[in-house]
């Protein structure tokens, strides 16, 4: 009796996971068979395309200045995020965590509530701070560092402080200086914590759309904000549109196959962001 | 050591530049934005007509009459009720069918880590791409689907009859969302104690039983991050319903202030829209800590007497 009852539960549960499984990657299915089809196919049918049409990539990598461009562009402004909190992440920790001074607790906290401040509160003034700078990559680059060092810092605390200080002591008999110490000694053995923040911070600057929407723009465009562009002229070309998604989300995908343990790691810890 | 440790000039060159650039780019920006909040329309940036005025801007958020998009008259349209609607559609569809999620997952499932990985997918694509994504099911799918269930669409398409619009936004948010809280509650669940969990089966709990008096329980302080992750993403929800919805919709409260800002240029009161924002957040935040420090206290477990 109680066997049977058990095996009904498994079959549900089965079943309910698996209905779910068919509800989140059908979307997905649909956006690359989409990309390898027509108008007319697109809009008739859900099965795998009869002619695969890899024209469709090709129009909306363009010639340098589509999906492309927009790619590369996102590539730059992820890339010089990721260094920059990286780099002020660590050197911050280091100094709030590691070193002893007075008020090192006030200015942690301090910092720590960045997280709770939306981006949407600093929107307009930062505009007008930033307008000098809306013909460069540095218009998206400064504010989104500047919104996800909080983050990095968190991360990066729960770990600085785990590590022994006898390996400060020793280096330090050995005469290395603070920041010899700090860059050759601790930096490496922080390499881990630093992927995870990395991950989370990767995920946040490559998905944004809202203050990509008012500094980006023409030769500056990131992914997000060029393929919502992209939508409204390619009102008529649907496989167009669908490869264009495709491309856009390679990247993440890629990684999270890759490294899927790390990126769940990494959204864990992140999500006291909020 | 301890001199090499409290040196004020390495103290300087490793945090200093951190906190000047943060306070520069994160803070001054709120300060700035909660003071135009205060002053008379700012006509474009030059700032020398404005003066203050309080709090007016925000009175006029909530007193404009029928025609305001924020706070109509009529509620059924107000961005601000609209943001409550989907903070609530998420708390109460959107983070109980993630927690079953989980709780079928941890409860012994045959590759839970298959299950886990694929649930988790979505969330790593960008919201834009599943917007846009949605956008064409909506438009090139759906049609089809009602055909084939006899059903007549509803009028002007899913995305512009009042009706269905909200839900048409939610369904996309709640699709990507879902393995994000599945994933949160399900580490939470796995770190709790097999001891615990085998005591109690012993005890007779199982299923049902054993998710509700013991599983959930014991992960409140998740379900606490879980709770303000959806409540406060509900208030700042942007992206999706700025790609789904038409032009010039108000209808949420981060729109409406996208809109009053670089549309209308009003940005006095965009600023004062964007502090009830962040404001909206806090409060709900301090809100949830209050909540779930009085229920600790109430059915924390008697700790264990070590002999």
């Amino acid at each position: 009796m109680m066997r049977r009852k058990r095996t009904v539960g498994k079959v549900f549960s089965h079943s309910f996971l698996a209905v779910w499984v068919v509800l989140c990657l059908f979307p997905i299915y649909w956006m690359l068979v989409s990309s390898l089809k027509d108008n007319q196919e697109i809009l008739t049918g859900i099965g795998l395309p009869t002619q695969w049409l890899f024209k469709n990539y090709a129009s909306a990598w363009g010639k340098g200045d589509r999906v492309s461009l927009y790619l590369l562009n996102s590539v730059i402004d992820t890339a010089s995020t990721l260094v920059i909190t990286s780099l002020l992440g660590f050197m911050s920790a280091y100094g709030l965590l590691r070193m002893r001074w007075k008020g090192q607790k006030v200015v942690f906290t301090y910092i720590l509530t960045g997280m709770m401040i939306p981006m949407h509160a600093a929107l307009y003034p930062l505009t007008v701070t930033l307008m000098p700078l809306s013909r460069s990559h540095f218009s998206l680059i400064i504010p989104y560092a500047a919104f996800n060092i909080p983050i990095t810092v968190l991360i990066l605390s729960g770990f600085i402080t785990s590590i022994p200080y006898e390996l400060e002591e020793a280096s330090c008999i050995d005469g290395a200086g603070i920041y010899r110490t700090a860059f050759t000694i601790i930096l490496p053995m922080m390499v881990p914590a630093i992927a995870t923040s990395a991950i989370f911070v990767f995920l946040q600057v490559w998905n944004e759309l809202l203050l990509a929407s008012v500094f980006a723009s023409g030769d500056l465009l990131t992914l997000t904000m060029g393929i919502k562009q992209m939508s409204g002229q390619y009102q008529t070309d649907y496989g167009g549109m669908c490869a264009a998604l495709v491309i856009a989300t390679l990247p993440s995908m890629i990684l999270y196959c890759c490294l899927s343990k790390q990126v769940q790691k990494s959204l864990i810890v992140g999500a006291v962001k909020g | 050591m301890k001199r090499v440790l409290s040196n004020k000039w390495s103290i300087a060159v490793f945090v200093l530049p951190t906190v000047l650039f943060f306070t520069y780019i994160v803070i001054i920006p709120i300060i700035k934005t909660a003071v135009y909040s205060m002053l008379s329309e700012i006509p474009a940036i030059a700032k020398e007509d404005s003066h203050f005025v309080g709090l007016d801007n925000y009175v006029t958020m909530f007193t404009q009459g029928k025609r305001n998009a924020w706070w109509n008259t009529d509620l059924g349209t107000s961005a601000v009720i609209n943001s409550l609607k989907y903070a609530a559609s998420s708390v109460f569809i959107q983070l109980p069918f993630a927690m079953f999620i989980a709780l079928l997952l941890v409860n012994g499932v045959k590759g839970e880590s298959f299950y886990r990985n694929i649930f988790f997918i979505p969330v790593v694509i960008s919201s834009v791409v599943v917007s846009l994504l949605w956008q064409r099911i909506y438009k090139d799918l759906l049609p089809n689907l009602y055909d084939i269930l006899g059903m007549q669409m509803p009028k002007g398409g899913i995305l512009a009859n009042k009706d269905t619009k909200m839900w048409a936004v939610f369904i996309p948010v709640l699709w990507q969302y879902v393995g994000y809280h599945m994933l949160l509650m399900y580490g939470a669940l796995r770190s709790i104690s097999t001891d615990i969990i085998e005591a109690a089966t012993v005890d007779g709990a199982t299923g049902a039983r054993l998710a509700f008096r013991i599983q959930i329980p014991m992960i409140k302080p998740m379900l606490k991050v879980c709770l303000s992750f959806s409540l406060i993403g509900s208030f700042k929800l942007f992206d999706t319903p700025w790609i789904l919805l038409e032009r010039s919709n108000k209808s949420l409260p981060a729109l409406s202030m996208y809109i009053e800002m670089f549309q209308n240029h009003k940005y006095s009161y965009a600023s004062a829209q964007a502090m009830f924002i962040v404001v909206e957040c806090l409060i709900f935040t301090v809100l949830l800590n209050v909540l779930f420090r009085e229920k600790k206290e109430k059915y924390s477990l008697p700790r264990k007497e070590t002999a």
